[in-house]
Protein backbone atom coordinates (compact mmCIF):
# COMPACT_ATOMS: atom_id res chain seq x y z
CA UNK A 1 0.00 0.00 0.00
CA UNK A 2 2.62 2.38 1.04
CA UNK A 3 5.99 2.48 -1.21
CA UNK A 4 7.87 5.20 0.65
CA UNK A 5 8.07 5.88 4.19
CA UNK A 6 9.76 8.36 6.23
CA UNK A 7 12.75 6.62 7.71
CA UNK A 8 12.26 5.71 11.33
CA UNK A 9 15.45 5.64 13.73
CA UNK A 10 15.48 2.20 15.28
CA UNK A 11 15.99 0.04 12.62
CA UNK A 12 19.37 -1.48 13.69
CA UNK A 13 18.17 -5.17 13.91
CA UNK A 14 16.95 -5.01 9.89
CA UNK A 15 19.30 -4.96 6.68
CA UNK A 16 17.57 -3.66 3.94
CA UNK A 17 17.77 -7.32 2.30
CA UNK A 18 16.31 -10.65 3.08
CA UNK A 19 18.76 -13.15 4.48
CA UNK A 20 18.57 -16.44 5.27
CA UNK A 21 16.87 -15.54 8.40
CA UNK A 22 14.83 -13.32 7.32
CA UNK A 23 11.28 -12.80 6.18
CA UNK A 24 9.40 -10.68 4.60
CA UNK A 25 6.34 -9.24 6.05
CA UNK A 26 3.30 -9.23 3.43
CA UNK A 27 1.45 -6.16 4.82
CA UNK A 28 3.76 -4.07 6.65
CA UNK A 29 6.16 -4.59 3.68
CA UNK A 30 9.09 -5.07 4.96
CA UNK A 31 12.06 -7.66 5.62
CA UNK A 32 12.45 -8.53 9.42
CA UNK A 33 14.80 -11.30 11.01
CA UNK A 34 12.62 -14.28 11.89
CA UNK A 35 14.33 -14.88 14.89
CA UNK A 36 14.24 -11.41 16.28
CA UNK A 37 10.54 -10.87 16.07
CA UNK A 38 10.07 -14.41 18.03
CA UNK A 39 12.09 -12.88 20.33
CA UNK A 40 10.11 -9.87 21.02
CA UNK A 41 7.32 -11.70 21.23
CA UNK A 42 8.40 -13.83 24.13
CA UNK A 43 10.04 -11.00 25.45
CA UNK A 44 7.23 -9.25 26.00
CA UNK A 45 5.00 -13.14 26.34
CA UNK A 46 7.66 -13.15 29.75
CA UNK A 47 6.95 -9.75 30.87
CA UNK A 48 2.69 -10.35 30.56
CA UNK A 49 3.27 -13.64 32.61
CA UNK A 50 5.15 -12.14 35.05
CA UNK A 51 3.38 -8.95 35.35
CA UNK A 52 -0.18 -10.67 34.76
CA UNK A 53 -0.74 -8.15 32.07
CA UNK A 54 -1.57 -8.16 28.55
CA UNK A 55 1.41 -6.73 27.14
CA UNK A 56 -0.05 -5.07 24.49
CA UNK A 57 0.68 -1.90 25.23
CA UNK A 58 4.12 -2.25 25.38
CA UNK A 59 4.04 -5.02 21.84
CA UNK A 60 2.58 -2.24 19.69
CA UNK A 61 4.98 0.82 20.65
CA UNK A 62 8.50 -1.11 19.69
CA UNK A 63 6.53 -2.75 16.71
CA UNK A 64 6.21 1.11 15.89
CA UNK A 65 10.16 1.84 16.89
CA UNK A 66 11.42 -0.90 14.71
CA UNK A 67 9.40 0.87 12.10
CA UNK A 68 6.41 -1.06 11.08
CA UNK A 69 3.47 1.47 10.50
CA UNK A 70 1.54 1.95 13.56
CA UNK A 71 -2.11 1.45 11.77
CA UNK A 72 -0.33 -2.21 10.56
CA UNK A 73 0.93 -2.66 13.84
CA UNK A 74 -2.36 -2.00 16.11
CA UNK A 75 -4.28 -3.97 13.71
CA UNK A 76 -1.70 -6.70 14.18
CA UNK A 77 -1.56 -6.72 17.55
CA UNK A 78 -5.32 -6.84 18.08
CA UNK A 79 -4.74 -10.69 16.32
CA UNK A 80 -1.97 -11.39 19.26
CA UNK A 81 -4.67 -10.22 21.75
CA UNK A 82 -7.07 -12.60 20.63
CA UNK A 83 -4.67 -15.79 20.88
CA UNK A 84 -3.81 -14.49 24.89
CA UNK A 85 -7.12 -14.04 25.66
CA UNK A 86 -8.46 -16.94 24.11
CA UNK A 87 -5.90 -18.60 26.17
CA UNK A 88 -6.84 -16.92 29.47
CA UNK A 89 -10.80 -17.01 28.92
CA UNK A 90 -10.47 -20.92 28.24
CA UNK A 91 -8.79 -21.47 32.03
CA UNK A 92 -11.60 -19.30 33.73
CA UNK A 93 -13.89 -21.37 32.03
CA UNK A 94 -13.10 -24.21 33.55
CA UNK A 95 -12.67 -22.88 36.73
CA UNK A 96 -16.33 -20.99 35.96
CA UNK A 97 -15.02 -17.71 37.04
CA UNK A 98 -16.89 -15.68 33.90
CA UNK A 99 -19.65 -13.49 34.25
CA UNK A 100 -21.32 -14.47 30.79
CA UNK A 101 -24.45 -11.84 31.59
CA UNK A 102 -21.96 -8.79 32.76
CA UNK A 103 -19.66 -10.20 29.85
CA UNK A 104 -22.84 -9.80 27.09
CA UNK A 105 -23.47 -6.52 28.38
CA UNK A 106 -19.63 -5.67 28.06
CA UNK A 107 -19.71 -6.75 24.61
CA UNK A 108 -23.02 -4.57 23.62
CA UNK A 109 -21.47 -1.75 24.29
CA UNK A 110 -17.82 -2.95 22.77
CA UNK A 111 -19.31 -3.90 19.73
CA UNK A 112 -20.48 -0.40 19.55
CA UNK A 113 -17.42 1.07 20.43
CA UNK A 114 -15.05 -0.89 18.22
CA UNK A 115 -17.37 0.18 15.26
CA UNK A 116 -17.10 3.82 16.57
CA UNK A 117 -13.52 3.13 16.80
CA UNK A 118 -12.58 2.23 13.25
CA UNK A 119 -14.89 5.50 11.75
CA UNK A 120 -12.54 7.50 14.05
CA UNK A 121 -9.27 5.59 12.92
CA UNK A 122 -10.18 5.54 8.78
CA UNK A 123 -11.51 9.41 9.19
CA UNK A 124 -8.17 10.09 11.11
CA UNK A 125 -6.50 7.67 8.35
CA UNK A 126 -8.03 9.97 5.52
CA UNK A 127 -6.84 13.09 7.40
CA UNK A 128 -3.29 11.79 7.29
CA UNK A 129 -3.32 12.21 11.35
CA UNK A 130 -3.57 8.43 12.61
CA UNK A 131 -0.06 7.72 13.19
CA UNK A 132 0.31 11.20 15.24
CA UNK A 133 -3.29 9.75 17.38
CA UNK A 134 -1.99 6.34 18.24
CA UNK A 135 1.68 7.87 19.06
CA UNK A 136 -0.58 10.73 21.27
CA UNK A 137 -2.72 8.03 22.67
CA UNK A 138 -0.15 5.90 24.12
CA UNK A 139 1.81 8.47 25.60
CA UNK A 140 -1.26 9.68 27.39
CA UNK A 141 -2.10 5.54 28.49
CA UNK A 142 1.24 5.03 29.13
CA UNK A 143 2.20 8.24 30.96
CA UNK A 144 -1.11 7.91 33.29
CA UNK A 145 -0.71 4.10 33.74
CA UNK A 146 3.46 3.77 34.48
CA UNK A 147 2.88 7.16 36.70
CA UNK A 148 0.31 6.22 38.94
CA UNK A 149 1.75 1.94 38.99
CA UNK A 150 5.40 3.81 39.89
CA UNK A 151 3.99 6.03 42.81
CA UNK A 152 1.54 3.35 44.54
CA UNK A 153 4.70 0.75 43.88
CA UNK A 154 6.64 2.85 45.38
CA UNK A 155 4.93 3.83 48.09
CA UNK A 156 4.07 0.15 49.09
CA UNK A 157 7.60 -0.54 48.84
CA UNK A 158 8.60 2.00 51.35
CA UNK A 159 5.49 1.28 53.86
CA UNK A 160 6.86 -2.60 53.67
CA UNK A 161 3.64 -4.15 52.60
CA UNK A 162 1.15 -3.31 50.55
CA UNK A 163 -2.26 -2.47 51.51
CA UNK A 164 -5.09 -3.47 48.53
CA UNK A 165 -7.91 -0.95 47.99
CA UNK A 166 -7.49 1.93 50.41
CA UNK A 167 -11.36 3.12 50.64
CA UNK A 168 -12.78 -0.47 50.94
CA UNK A 169 -16.84 1.44 51.50
CA UNK A 170 -17.45 -2.66 51.65
CA UNK A 171 -20.64 -4.69 49.51
CA UNK A 172 -23.26 -2.44 51.07
CA UNK A 173 -22.25 0.68 50.32
CA UNK A 174 -24.30 3.06 47.61
CA UNK A 175 -22.54 5.04 44.89
CA UNK A 176 -23.82 7.21 42.11
CA UNK A 177 -23.55 4.45 40.06
CA UNK A 178 -26.80 2.76 42.54
CA UNK A 179 -29.30 5.47 40.93
CA UNK A 180 -28.90 5.09 37.59
CA UNK A 181 -31.90 3.39 35.40
CA UNK A 182 -32.28 0.34 33.74
CA UNK A 183 -30.90 -2.52 36.77
CA UNK A 184 -30.67 -6.03 36.12
CA UNK A 185 -29.55 -8.79 37.87
CA UNK A 186 -26.44 -10.62 37.51
CA UNK A 187 -26.36 -13.52 39.81
CA UNK A 188 -22.81 -14.34 39.36
CA UNK A 189 -21.28 -11.25 40.11
CA UNK A 190 -24.28 -11.00 43.07
CA UNK A 191 -25.15 -7.48 41.84
CA UNK A 192 -28.24 -5.46 41.08
CA UNK A 193 -27.00 -2.50 39.45
CA UNK A 194 -28.06 -0.24 36.02
CA UNK A 195 -26.98 -1.54 32.23
CA UNK A 196 -25.25 2.25 31.53
CA UNK A 197 -22.08 1.74 33.62
CA UNK A 198 -21.13 -1.88 31.98
CA UNK A 199 -22.47 -0.88 28.66
CA UNK A 200 -20.04 2.61 28.76
CA UNK A 201 -17.06 0.49 29.80
CA UNK A 202 -17.53 -1.66 27.17
CA UNK A 203 -17.67 1.16 24.58
CA UNK A 204 -14.59 2.40 25.89
CA UNK A 205 -12.76 -0.65 25.80
CA UNK A 206 -13.81 -0.95 22.32
CA UNK A 207 -12.38 1.98 21.69
CA UNK A 208 -9.00 1.16 23.27
CA UNK A 209 -9.14 -2.14 21.19
CA UNK A 210 -9.58 0.02 17.80
CA UNK A 211 -7.55 3.00 18.23
CA UNK A 212 -4.44 0.96 20.03
CA UNK A 213 -4.57 -2.34 19.70
CA UNK A 214 -4.86 -3.39 23.43
CA UNK A 215 -7.39 -5.96 25.29
CA UNK A 216 -7.44 -2.73 27.46
CA UNK A 217 -7.40 -5.06 30.80
CA UNK A 218 -5.64 -2.30 32.41
CA UNK A 219 -8.57 -0.24 32.44
CA UNK A 220 -11.75 -2.54 33.03
CA UNK A 221 -10.35 -4.57 35.54
CA UNK A 222 -10.24 -1.39 38.10
CA UNK A 223 -13.33 -0.09 36.46
CA UNK A 224 -14.99 -3.65 37.24
CA UNK A 225 -13.60 -3.91 41.04
CA UNK A 226 -14.09 -0.07 42.15
CA UNK A 227 -17.10 1.35 39.81
CA UNK A 228 -18.98 -1.87 38.92
CA UNK A 229 -17.83 -3.55 42.32
CA UNK A 230 -17.69 -7.14 40.96
CA UNK A 231 -16.21 -10.04 42.74
CA UNK A 232 -12.64 -10.07 42.61
CA UNK A 233 -12.92 -14.07 41.69
CA UNK A 234 -14.93 -12.93 38.33
CA UNK A 235 -13.50 -10.20 37.76
CA UNK A 236 -10.31 -11.25 35.10
CA UNK A 237 -12.45 -14.51 33.87
CA UNK A 238 -15.04 -12.01 32.69
CA UNK A 239 -12.98 -9.23 31.00
CA UNK A 240 -10.49 -11.71 29.52
CA UNK A 241 -14.35 -13.56 27.83
CA UNK A 242 -15.23 -10.20 25.99
CA UNK A 243 -11.61 -8.99 25.11
CA UNK A 244 -11.55 -12.13 23.36
CA UNK A 245 -14.81 -11.17 21.76
CA UNK A 246 -13.66 -7.39 21.30
CA UNK A 247 -10.05 -8.09 19.91
CA UNK A 248 -11.84 -10.99 17.61
CA UNK A 249 -14.14 -8.30 15.86
CA UNK A 250 -11.38 -5.19 15.70
CA UNK A 251 -9.08 -7.46 13.83
CA UNK A 252 -12.55 -8.37 11.58
CA UNK A 253 -13.39 -4.23 11.14
CA UNK A 254 -9.40 -4.01 10.81
CA UNK A 255 -8.85 -6.69 7.59
CA UNK A 256 -12.06 -5.34 6.01
CA UNK A 257 -11.65 -1.77 6.20
CA UNK A 258 -8.19 -1.19 5.87
CA UNK A 259 -6.45 -4.61 5.07
CA UNK A 260 -3.65 -3.99 7.58
CA UNK A 261 -3.26 -7.23 9.63
CA UNK A 262 -0.11 -8.19 8.90
CA UNK A 263 -0.68 -12.20 9.00
CA UNK A 264 3.01 -13.47 9.11
CA UNK A 265 3.87 -10.43 11.97
CA UNK A 266 1.08 -11.88 14.13
CA UNK A 267 1.98 -15.72 13.94
CA UNK A 268 5.78 -14.63 15.31
CA UNK A 269 4.53 -12.60 17.67
CA UNK A 270 1.91 -15.51 18.89
CA UNK A 271 4.26 -18.40 18.68
CA UNK A 272 7.01 -16.08 20.90
CA UNK A 273 4.50 -15.14 22.88
CA UNK A 274 3.16 -18.59 24.01
CA UNK A 275 6.68 -19.34 25.18
CA UNK A 276 7.02 -16.58 27.05
CA UNK A 277 4.57 -16.52 28.89
CA UNK A 278 5.18 -19.81 30.55
CA UNK A 279 8.64 -18.65 31.49
CA UNK A 280 7.23 -15.16 32.94
CA UNK A 281 4.43 -16.59 35.12
CA UNK A 282 7.69 -18.88 36.94
CA UNK A 283 9.54 -16.41 37.10
CA UNK A 284 7.27 -13.88 38.45
CA UNK A 285 6.46 -16.72 41.05
CA UNK A 286 9.76 -16.06 42.51
CA UNK A 287 9.61 -12.17 43.11
CA UNK A 288 8.06 -9.32 45.37
CA UNK A 289 5.52 -7.76 43.38
CA UNK A 290 6.43 -4.46 44.42
CA UNK A 291 9.14 -4.76 43.08
CA UNK A 292 7.72 -6.68 39.69
CA UNK A 293 5.28 -3.16 39.40
CA UNK A 294 8.25 -0.70 40.02
CA UNK A 295 10.41 -2.71 37.11
CA UNK A 296 7.14 -2.44 34.57
CA UNK A 297 6.11 1.09 36.28
CA UNK A 298 9.96 2.34 34.88
CA UNK A 299 9.55 0.03 31.62
CA UNK A 300 5.80 1.56 30.61
CA UNK A 301 7.66 5.02 31.57
CA UNK A 302 10.42 4.15 28.88
CA UNK A 303 8.62 3.75 26.38
CA UNK A 304 6.36 6.47 26.56
CA UNK A 305 9.07 8.70 26.96
CA UNK A 306 10.61 7.26 23.89
CA UNK A 307 7.13 8.05 22.02
CA UNK A 308 6.65 11.25 23.57
CA UNK A 309 10.59 12.45 22.44
CA UNK A 310 9.47 11.50 18.76
CA UNK A 311 7.03 13.89 18.62
CA UNK A 312 8.40 16.83 20.33
CA UNK A 313 11.31 16.01 18.39
CA UNK A 314 11.84 18.01 14.98
CA UNK A 315 11.41 15.62 12.15
CA UNK A 316 14.34 15.15 10.27
CA UNK A 317 12.45 15.65 7.11
CA UNK A 318 8.96 18.10 7.91
CA UNK A 319 7.93 16.43 4.33
CA UNK A 320 6.54 12.52 3.93
CA UNK A 321 5.55 11.14 0.95
CA UNK A 322 2.96 7.92 0.14
CA UNK A 323 2.62 6.59 -2.93
CA UNK A 324 -0.08 4.94 -4.10
CA UNK A 325 0.50 1.31 -5.33
CA UNK A 326 0.22 1.65 -9.50
CA UNK A 327 -1.43 -1.65 -10.32
CA UNK B 1 27.15 -15.50 -22.62
CA UNK B 2 23.96 -13.89 -22.49
CA UNK B 3 24.93 -10.40 -22.77
CA UNK B 4 27.28 -11.68 -26.08
CA UNK B 5 23.89 -13.64 -27.61
CA UNK B 6 21.98 -10.18 -26.84
CA UNK B 7 24.82 -8.01 -28.67
CA UNK B 8 24.76 -10.33 -31.50
CA UNK B 9 21.06 -9.43 -31.89
CA UNK B 10 21.19 -5.94 -31.30
CA UNK B 11 23.98 -5.85 -34.30
CA UNK B 12 21.90 -8.23 -36.44
CA UNK B 13 18.59 -6.05 -36.33
CA UNK B 14 20.44 -2.60 -36.61
CA UNK B 15 22.73 -3.77 -39.50
CA UNK B 16 18.88 -3.89 -41.33
CA UNK B 17 18.39 -0.51 -41.07
CA UNK B 18 17.99 2.89 -43.41
CA UNK B 19 18.88 6.34 -42.54
CA UNK B 20 20.01 6.63 -38.68
CA UNK B 21 18.64 4.31 -36.22
CA UNK B 22 18.32 2.90 -32.63
CA UNK B 23 18.16 -0.80 -31.46
CA UNK B 24 18.38 -2.11 -27.91
CA UNK B 25 17.98 -4.88 -25.54
CA UNK B 26 18.58 -5.72 -21.83
CA UNK B 27 20.04 -8.13 -19.91
CA UNK B 28 16.99 -9.20 -18.62
CA UNK B 29 13.17 -8.00 -19.40
CA UNK B 30 11.18 -9.83 -16.82
CA UNK B 31 11.63 -9.63 -13.77
CA UNK B 32 10.01 -11.66 -11.19
CA UNK B 33 10.38 -10.14 -7.18
CA UNK B 34 10.67 -12.49 -4.70
CA UNK B 35 11.17 -12.29 -0.71
CA UNK B 36 14.59 -13.03 -1.18
CA UNK B 37 15.02 -10.23 -3.94
CA UNK B 38 17.96 -7.65 -2.68
CA UNK B 39 17.89 -5.42 -5.93
CA UNK B 40 19.44 -5.85 -9.05
CA UNK B 41 21.73 -4.57 -11.81
CA UNK B 42 20.19 -4.61 -15.36
CA UNK B 43 22.25 -4.16 -18.71
CA UNK B 44 21.34 -2.25 -21.37
CA UNK B 45 22.83 -2.84 -25.03
CA UNK B 46 22.37 -0.53 -27.59
CA UNK B 47 23.40 -0.11 -31.26
CA UNK B 48 23.61 3.18 -33.59
CA UNK B 49 23.11 2.48 -36.94
CA UNK B 50 23.85 5.06 -39.74
CA UNK B 51 23.89 5.03 -43.43
CA UNK B 52 27.07 6.23 -44.90
CA UNK B 53 29.00 5.49 -41.55
CA UNK B 54 30.35 9.64 -41.23
CA UNK B 55 32.93 8.89 -38.98
CA UNK B 56 32.61 12.17 -38.42
CA UNK B 57 29.46 13.20 -37.13
CA UNK B 58 30.48 10.69 -33.44
CA UNK B 59 31.17 13.64 -31.72
CA UNK B 60 28.09 15.65 -31.37
CA UNK B 61 25.82 12.40 -31.13
CA UNK B 62 24.38 11.74 -27.46
CA UNK B 63 22.08 8.56 -26.05
CA UNK B 64 19.73 9.26 -23.57
CA UNK B 65 18.44 6.14 -21.32
CA UNK B 66 15.07 6.60 -19.67
CA UNK B 67 13.35 3.72 -17.78
CA UNK B 68 9.82 4.86 -16.13
CA UNK B 69 7.79 2.87 -13.68
CA UNK B 70 4.11 2.99 -13.56
CA UNK B 71 2.38 6.39 -12.61
CA UNK B 72 0.60 6.44 -9.48
CA UNK B 73 -1.01 8.90 -7.27
CA UNK B 74 1.23 10.59 -4.61
CA UNK B 75 -0.05 12.37 -1.72
CA UNK B 76 2.77 14.59 0.21
CA UNK B 77 2.27 15.85 4.00
CA UNK B 78 4.43 18.65 5.90
CA UNK B 79 4.55 18.27 9.55
CA UNK B 80 4.11 21.85 11.63
CA UNK B 81 4.85 22.56 15.38
CA UNK B 82 1.90 22.90 17.05
CA UNK B 83 2.87 23.73 20.61
CA UNK B 84 4.97 21.38 22.19
CA UNK B 85 4.81 18.47 19.12
CA UNK B 86 4.98 18.44 15.42
CA UNK B 87 2.05 17.56 13.32
CA UNK B 88 0.69 17.06 9.36
CA UNK B 89 -1.20 20.64 8.87
CA UNK B 90 -0.59 21.12 4.75
CA UNK B 91 -1.33 17.93 2.32
CA UNK B 92 -1.40 17.95 -1.71
CA UNK B 93 -2.43 15.41 -4.19
CA UNK B 94 0.01 15.19 -7.43
CA UNK B 95 -1.25 12.41 -10.00
CA UNK B 96 0.84 11.14 -12.77
CA UNK B 97 4.00 10.51 -10.93
CA UNK B 98 6.26 7.58 -11.91
CA UNK B 99 6.86 5.11 -9.20
CA UNK B 100 9.81 4.45 -10.39
CA UNK B 101 12.81 6.30 -13.06
CA UNK B 102 15.86 6.02 -13.93
CA UNK B 103 18.03 8.60 -16.42
CA UNK B 104 21.16 8.19 -17.82
CA UNK B 105 22.97 9.84 -20.47
CA UNK B 106 25.95 10.49 -22.22
CA UNK B 107 26.77 13.69 -20.84
CA UNK B 108 24.82 15.79 -18.38
CA UNK B 109 21.07 16.60 -19.73
CA UNK B 110 21.46 19.82 -20.45
CA UNK B 111 24.50 20.08 -22.88
CA UNK B 112 22.50 17.09 -25.03
CA UNK B 113 19.14 19.15 -25.35
CA UNK B 114 17.33 22.10 -24.88
CA UNK B 115 14.94 22.70 -21.95
CA UNK B 116 11.88 22.63 -23.96
CA UNK B 117 12.68 19.14 -25.76
CA UNK B 118 13.84 17.93 -22.21
CA UNK B 119 10.34 19.34 -20.83
CA UNK B 120 8.35 17.15 -23.56
CA UNK B 121 10.16 14.13 -23.23
CA UNK B 122 10.44 14.77 -19.68
CA UNK B 123 14.08 13.70 -19.58
CA UNK B 124 15.79 14.62 -16.00
CA UNK B 125 14.41 14.66 -12.68
CA UNK B 126 13.64 18.49 -13.07
CA UNK B 127 11.58 17.88 -16.25
CA UNK B 128 9.61 15.06 -14.44
CA UNK B 129 5.37 16.41 -15.10
CA UNK B 130 4.41 15.89 -10.88
CA UNK B 131 0.52 18.02 -11.89
CA UNK B 132 -2.08 18.74 -9.10
CA UNK B 133 -5.43 16.40 -9.57
CA UNK B 134 -7.62 18.45 -12.01
CA UNK B 135 -9.54 21.81 -10.54
CA UNK B 136 -6.80 21.51 -7.91
CA UNK B 137 -4.10 24.76 -7.42
CA UNK B 138 -0.48 23.49 -8.27
CA UNK B 139 1.41 23.52 -4.59
CA UNK B 140 4.73 25.18 -3.74
CA UNK B 141 7.96 24.36 -5.00
CA UNK B 142 9.12 22.71 -1.94
CA UNK B 143 6.42 19.33 -2.07
CA UNK B 144 7.49 18.71 -5.72
CA UNK B 145 11.37 18.52 -4.48
CA UNK B 146 10.24 16.49 -1.16
CA UNK B 147 8.93 14.22 -3.73
CA UNK B 148 12.07 13.82 -5.25
CA UNK B 149 13.63 13.65 -2.20
CA UNK B 150 12.27 10.93 -0.85
CA UNK B 151 12.08 8.92 -3.99
CA UNK B 152 15.92 9.39 -4.23
CA UNK B 153 16.63 8.41 -0.78
CA UNK B 154 14.75 5.12 -1.48
CA UNK B 155 16.91 4.82 -5.00
CA UNK B 156 13.46 5.12 -6.54
CA UNK B 157 14.88 7.72 -8.52
CA UNK B 158 18.18 8.38 -10.27
CA UNK B 159 19.90 10.60 -12.85
CA UNK B 160 23.05 9.30 -14.10
CA UNK B 161 24.53 12.19 -16.15
CA UNK B 162 27.70 9.95 -17.50
CA UNK B 163 25.90 6.95 -17.31
CA UNK B 164 25.89 5.96 -20.94
CA UNK B 165 29.25 4.82 -22.41
CA UNK B 166 30.25 4.19 -26.15
CA UNK B 167 31.62 0.61 -25.75
CA UNK B 168 32.90 1.72 -29.91
CA UNK B 169 31.75 4.06 -32.59
CA UNK B 170 28.05 2.77 -32.99
CA UNK B 171 27.85 0.43 -29.84
CA UNK B 172 27.01 1.69 -25.98
CA UNK B 173 25.61 0.24 -22.86
CA UNK B 174 24.32 1.35 -19.43
CA UNK B 175 23.80 -0.07 -15.89
CA UNK B 176 20.47 0.09 -14.33
CA UNK B 177 20.52 -0.52 -10.57
CA UNK B 178 17.16 -1.45 -9.32
CA UNK B 179 16.33 -1.91 -5.77
CA UNK B 180 14.77 -4.16 -3.50
CA UNK B 181 11.71 -2.43 -2.83
CA UNK B 182 11.17 -1.98 -6.66
CA UNK B 183 7.59 -1.45 -7.59
CA UNK B 184 6.04 -3.93 -9.93
CA UNK B 185 3.90 -3.13 -13.00
CA UNK B 186 5.34 -2.93 -16.87
CA UNK B 187 8.17 -0.11 -17.00
CA UNK B 188 8.59 1.18 -20.15
CA UNK B 189 12.69 1.30 -21.41
CA UNK B 190 13.24 4.61 -24.00
CA UNK B 191 15.95 5.35 -25.68
CA UNK B 192 16.79 8.37 -27.37
CA UNK B 193 19.34 9.90 -30.06
CA UNK B 194 20.40 13.26 -29.88
CA UNK B 195 21.71 14.76 -32.53
CA UNK B 196 22.78 18.67 -32.65
CA UNK B 197 20.55 18.84 -29.93
CA UNK B 198 17.57 17.55 -31.49
CA UNK B 199 16.10 13.72 -30.78
CA UNK B 200 16.90 12.15 -33.91
CA UNK B 201 15.39 8.83 -33.24
CA UNK B 202 13.70 7.00 -30.38
CA UNK B 203 13.92 3.45 -29.32
CA UNK B 204 11.49 1.87 -27.28
CA UNK B 205 10.70 -1.93 -24.90
CA UNK B 206 9.04 -3.01 -22.06
CA UNK B 207 10.45 -4.23 -18.85
CA UNK B 208 7.89 -6.09 -16.73
CA UNK B 209 8.39 -6.41 -12.84
CA UNK B 210 6.14 -9.00 -11.28
CA UNK B 211 6.23 -9.97 -7.46
CA UNK B 212 5.96 -13.67 -6.47
CA UNK B 213 6.27 -15.89 -3.20
CA UNK B 214 3.92 -16.50 -0.84
CA UNK B 215 4.15 -12.59 0.52
CA UNK B 216 2.60 -11.68 -2.36
CA UNK B 217 0.40 -13.93 -2.56
CA UNK B 218 -1.03 -13.32 1.33
CA UNK B 219 -0.88 -9.28 0.27
CA UNK B 220 -3.63 -10.34 -2.31
CA UNK B 221 -5.47 -12.46 -0.27
CA UNK B 222 -5.76 -9.45 2.34
CA UNK B 223 -7.04 -7.26 -0.29
CA UNK B 224 -9.25 -9.16 -2.28
CA UNK B 225 -10.90 -11.39 0.30
CA UNK B 226 -10.52 -9.22 3.55
CA UNK B 227 -13.36 -11.38 5.01
CA UNK B 228 -12.01 -14.57 4.76
CA UNK B 229 -8.29 -12.92 5.82
CA UNK B 230 -9.51 -11.70 8.92
CA UNK B 231 -11.86 -14.58 9.85
CA UNK B 232 -8.60 -16.84 9.29
CA UNK B 233 -6.53 -14.58 11.08
CA UNK B 234 -8.90 -14.48 13.92
CA UNK B 235 -8.96 -18.30 14.12
CA UNK B 236 -5.40 -19.11 13.87
CA UNK B 237 -4.94 -16.72 16.92
CA UNK B 238 -7.98 -18.24 18.36
CA UNK B 239 -6.47 -21.71 17.77
CA UNK B 240 -2.87 -20.65 19.11
CA UNK B 241 -4.54 -19.41 22.45
CA UNK B 242 -6.39 -22.85 23.11
CA UNK B 243 -3.38 -24.86 22.20
CA UNK B 244 -1.09 -22.72 24.53
CA UNK B 245 -3.60 -22.94 27.19
CA UNK B 246 -4.21 -27.24 26.62
CA UNK B 247 -0.09 -26.94 27.23
CA UNK B 248 -0.50 -24.70 30.20
CA UNK B 249 -3.01 -26.55 32.08
CA UNK B 250 -0.98 -29.92 31.40
CA UNK B 251 2.08 -27.97 32.72
CA UNK B 252 0.37 -27.06 35.72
Amino acid sequence: MLSVRPAHAFNAPFGSSCGPMEIYLPIAEMPVNILFMIGLGAAVGFLSGMFGVGGGFILTPFLMFLGIPPPVAVATQSTQVVASSVSGALTHLRNGTVDFKMGGILLIGGFCGSIAGIALFNALKAAGQIDLFIALSYVIFLGSIGGLMFWESLGALRHGESKVGASNRGPGAHTWIHFLPLKMRFHRSKLYISVIPPIVLGFLIGLLSVVMGVGGGFISVPAMIYLLRMPTSVVVGTSLFQITFIAAFTTMLHAVTNHTVDAVLAILLIFGGVIGVQFGVRFGARLRSEVLRLALAGLVLFICARLGVDLILPPSDPFSVVSETAE
Amino acid sequence: MRIGALLLLILMSASSARAEELAAGLSRDDIKISSSFTGTDLVLFGAIESEGAAIGTVADRDVVVVVRGPNAPVTVRRKERLGPIWINRDQRQFVGVPSFYFVASTKPLQDIGDRATLDRYHLGLAHLDFNPPPGTVMPPADYRAAILRQKARGELYSEQPNGVQFISGSLFRTTIALPSNLPSGTYDVNVYLFRKREIVTAFSTPLRIGKTGVERWLFKFAADEPWIYGLLAVMLAGLAGWISSLIFRQRQ
